[in-house]
């Protein structure tokens, strides 16, 4: 294996509504840009090859796996995570319904399930049990079971 | 952390196609990262030593699918995400849709490339099978030179293509086929969602008074890389488009297969699968079009 030199790149984006520009390694992908560098622990790294959807957040309006995209591949978009969803501490109706429908377990899967949701009914607000389904196909839960996720996605509504 | 390399995003064909040029320097292009990423982060011998990513995806244009009178272009950075909402693929090649629908899950299918898909070329590669039985083709470019090339020649053998290290495939080119061709896909994988292929079909066919006046069959999974069976075709064709006659080609699917990959630990279940599935398919196939 050669020595490589690496240059730092600079990146401009949108963060949770916040525009953010930095100086960062190349090689981070965008979980580690969120949560070494911006401190944002919310989103989890479960299987880091794309298998178990812990990592989704949304990238320009879609879910996506954040340990599948590098730092540099977000500059000029706009990423919103777990922690972007809520308002002022206020919990986002689709949290209010994982609460309410017990669909919380350890917890881990959980802020990328909501995520997937949340790209799901940005787009399709009244989805079908199918949808539903299929949206969270990438999401892996091994404690909860799905039935209840599923419950609390189909009866949340936002605007 | 992945291992080291640098990476730059230009946002026009040539500049990326000088970083490729660049002889001193072990570079990859990126799409849609999916398969590159965690190919680093497993440690890949394939992708390890890659010094420079260049990523496509700022170049204009490349992420189009574009309908032409004859035909329908699909550019490199064209998601699975596009496939499976697009109206064009849907109306002209159905086979393409069903299967993109198949790959991962939404998140990678919002980030994954179909030329991707083929340029990487696993056996398990989900659109190629389709890709082949419409006969498609892809443009490749480079510095000084533009060509194309059908698929099936473009594809070597697992994890290798025709591709130079100094070219970018920029686009596939799917001629619109006959409307009197109906086909299906089938993907068989360890479970319904988020699974790779264990066995993968297309099929295309054409009757005419009873018989079968054409068909094109591909498979993938089960051969090292996804093909065309052109001697299966030959087989097939004039043949009368009867359950006689998809019983026999299904038992032929089985012996061309082996013949192929030899025996192996896992032929004794697989083979009576493929066989039962393929003839599953062509009678689907037939009753549509009744």
């Amino acid at each position: 294996m050669k020595t490589k030199n690496t240059s730092m790149i600079k990146l401009k984006f949108i963060l949770n509504g916040k525009e953010i520009e930095l100086e960062t390694l190349p090689n981070k992908r965008l979980i580690d840009l969120l949560r070494n560098d911006l401190n944002l622990t919310g989103t989890k790294e479960g299987c880091s090859i794309g298998e178990c959807g812990a990592c989704t957040v949304i990238m320009n309006g879609k879910a996506v796996n954040s340990c599948l995209v590098l730092a540099g591949e977000i500059n000029g978009s706009e990423i919103i995570t777990i922690e972007g969803i809520s308002n002022d501490g206020e919990l986002h109706p689709l949290q209010e319904n994982f609460l309410k429908y017990g669909a919380v377990q350890c917890g881990f899967c959980i802020p990328g399930m909501i995520l997937s949701a949340y790209a799901l009914l940005k787009k399709f607000p009244n989805p079908d049990e199918e949808q539903i389904k299929e949206a969270i196909a990438g999401n892996l839960c091994r404690c909860t079971g799905y039935k209840q996720i599923i419950e609390a996605i189909k009866n949340t509504k936002i605007s | 952390m992945i291992s080291k390399f640098n990476y730059v995003a230009p946002n026009n064909l040539r500049s990326a196609l000088k970083f490729l040029s660049d002889k001193k320097t072990n570079s990859k292009i990126l799409a849609g990262g999916t398969d590159i990423i965690p190919g680093f982060h497993i440690e890949s011998k394939r992708f390890i030593d890659t010094e420079l990513l260049i990523d496509i995806k700022k170049i204009p244009g490349l992420n189009e699918i574009k309908e032409k009178k004859d035909y329908v272009e699909i550019g490199a950075c064209v998601t699975f995400s596009q496939i499976t909402e697009s109206d064009i693929i849907k109306q002209y090649f159905p086979l393409l849709a069903k299967a993109a629908e198949t790959v991962g899950s939404v998140q990678i299918r919002n980030r994954a490339t179909v030329v991707g898909n083929f340029v990487n070329n696993a056996p398990c590669a989900d659109s190629v099978p389709p890709l082949l039985v419409y006969n498609a083709k892809i443009e490749i470019q480079s510095l000084t030179k533009k060509r194309q090339i059908d698929l099936q020649k473009f594809l070597i053998k697992p994890y290798t293509t025709a591709l130079k290290k100094n070219e970018i495939v920029t686009k596939i080119i799917i001629p619109k086929p006959d409307p009197d061709l109906k086909g299906d896909f089938y993907k068989l994988g360890r479970r319904r969602a988020v699974a790779i292929s264990r066995i993968s079909l297309a099929v295309l066919m054409k009757k005419k008074n009873d018989l079968i006046d054409e068909i094109r069959i591909a498979s993938g999974a089960v051969t090292p890389i996804g093909t065309r069976l052109y001697d299966l075709e030959r087989f097939a064709k004039g043949k009368q488009a009867n359950s006689e006659t998809y019983k026999e080609l299904a038992i032929q699917m089985g012996r061309l297969v082996l013949e192929i990959t030899g025996l192996r630990w896992s032929s004794e279940y697989k083979l009576p699968v493929l066989q039962q599935t393929f003839y599953q398919l062509l009678e689907r196939i037939n009753s549509d079009e009744n």
